[in-house]
């Protein structure tokens, strides 16, 4: 008998709050983070195509972190380790009762310590002194820095392992942390995403890859608009997010808050373009429709999706197509909202932040607005798309996550009987 | 129609005006990016991302490229206009 896994604490470092309390109060009103990026020194905005995104403001690592810890890695890190402070706070865990080799932790991270790596290259190549390269570099650019300095700063000596899928990352953190519970190999994982990587070389990458909302630059908040027929591009964001998942008999013995169940996920590859997803949404469908298999659960049952929908003109479109697929008439009495209407595209983040928005969701029966969702485009409109919150009765929620390099990953969450 | 020979690496000879970037010449959406990211190397222009869906065929490319490099044109979005012609310009 597999072990049942549970989400028992929920932590979030977003562009609309900092803490879960604030980002979901902003969420249900309909609050957008994304603004305009004011420079990338020493290149004038005006040299970006795209010159918005949705920003972490004030980000102070030592309101919340430790500077042993935070000193050590960059901000995609320290954005991490802020969601997983709170996160294991609200789960109660203490992990002075636990043993240490039954805790893991899986992170995602898309593009890792961006920030410190663009740095230490620039200067590099401007003064041509490579015995000045930072000591610290290799460690804090390696992909698992994150997971690595979470482990550290919390003594959690179980598998510690990095995905790294692009913009699905943190959706697979949840389903491989899922697997790891189900299997025995720990009690507790603890779960994150997290990328912060609005810097200037990335952001120009992405420009240059034209993915990216250009029309909106003097209009920030209207820039992401999943579903919308004038939407161009998405909005790149940055972020984390982390949720304490455990076996529902250890969350069972020390009495913990759940919030939901992980009860299902599923993984595939398109095998099909490093960037553009199969137009008619087949694989993608396939994805939602294994994990529902994994979870036990039918189409029919599915109340609430909280849809990747990142509000580029085909993405949108493809993942609608493959709703319609597997939901069939049900598509249009489903919940479905995009989170990324209000953050922009959290990239290693937006699987994370998706499961925190589908765990809050099924505890509260609130489903947030999808905002700029002003005139609906026929291609990806669904009725159960709304630019307010509603309340609803919620039973089971999907998150969808899909990444660059043809990843796509699902995963389903269902209430737990109280 | 060199650059985009070049591109495709093949004869710039069996490109056709009237070919279409995707269905006869096989061009992928990512691709387009990439031969119109070379285009503005060698034009030095910008091309904004809204000019894109206007882009379908080779002679659309090419009446583009001619349109944004006449003098009289107005200057598009951020992109500079192209005074500097390069010593190549179509084949």
């Amino acid at each position: 008998m597999k072990n049942r896994v549970v989400i028992t604490g929920l932590g979030i470092v977003s562009p609309i709050g900092i803490g879960v309390g604030q980002f979901w109060k902003a969420a249900l009103e309909a609050r957008s983070g994304i603004t305009a990026i004011r420079s990338f020194d020493p290149f004038p905005m005006e040299t970006y195509r795209s010159r918005i995104a949705g920003q972490v403001g004030d980000f102070n690592p030592s309101q919340y972190l430790e500077a042993v810890h935070a000193n050590r890695v960059d901000r995609y890190a320290q954005f991490a380790l802020t969601a997983v402070k709170e996160a294991l706070a609200d789960s109660g865990l203490r992990m002075e009762e636990e043993t240490p080799h039954r805790v893991g932790v899986i992170v995602g991270a898309g593009m890792g310590g961006m920030v410190m790596g663009e740095r230490e290259i620039t200067t590099l190549y401007r003064n041509q002194k490579p015995h000045r390269v930072h000591p610290n570099f290799i460690p804090v650019i390696t992909l698992n820095s994150a997971s690595g300095i979470v482990a550290m700063a919390h003594g959690a000596k179980g598998p510690n392992l990095t995905i790294s899928t692009a913009c699905s990352s943190s959706a697979h953190a949840i389903g491989q942390a899922l697997t790891c519970i189900r299997t025995g190999q720990a009690d507790v994982v603890i779960t994150a995403g997290a990328d912060a990587s609005i810097t200037p070389l990335v952001f120009a990458g992405f420009c240059s890859l034209r993915v990216l909302s250009t029309g909106f630059n003097d209009d920030p908040a209207r820039a992401s608009r999943p579903f919308d027929r004038a939407r161009d591009g998405f909005v790149m964001g940055e972020g984390a997010g982390a949720l304490i998942l455990e076996s529902l008999a250890h969350a069972r013995r020390r009495k913990a808050r759940m919030y939901a169940e992980v009860a299902g996920y599923a993984a595939t590859s398109e095998a099909y373009h490093m960037v553009i997803p199969r137009e008619d949404g087949v694989d993608v469908a396939a994805t939602m429709s294994l994990a529902l298999r994994d979870a036990a659960v039918l189409p029919a049952q599915v109340d609430y999706i909280n849809a990747h929908a990142t509000s580029t003109p085909i993405g949108d479109v493809v993942e609608v197509r493959a709703i319609r697929r597997v939901f069939k008439t049900r598509a249009e009495r489903v919940s479905v909202n995009a989170t990324k209407s209000m953050i922009g595209h959290t990239l290693g983040a937006a699987g994370a932040i998706g499961g925190i928005v589908c765990a809050l969701a099924l505890d509260t029966g609130l489903v947030h607005p999808t905002v700029n969702y002003d005139d609906p485009d026929p291609d990806c409109a669904l009725q159960g798309i709304a630019r307010e919150t509603r309340r609803r009765p919620l039973k089971v929620a999907l998150l969808n996550a899909f990444g660059f390099g043809s990843n796509n990953a699902a995963v389903v969450f269902k209430t737990l009987i109280r | 129609m060199t650059a985009l020979g070049d591109y495709l690496k093949r004869d710039p000879n069996t490109i056709r005006p009237d070919d279409h970037l995707r269905d006869d010449l096989g061009l992928d959406s990512m691709a387009t990016i990439e031969l119109l990211y070379q285009i503005e190397e060698a034009f030095d222009f910008q091309i904004p991302d809204q000019d894109l869906q206007k882009l379908l065929t080779v002679a659309d490319v090419i009446g583009y490229v001619e349109g944004r490099l006449r003098p009289s044109s107005p200057a598009r979005a951020t992109g500079r206009t192209g005074k500097r012609l390069p010593a190549k310009k179509k084949g």
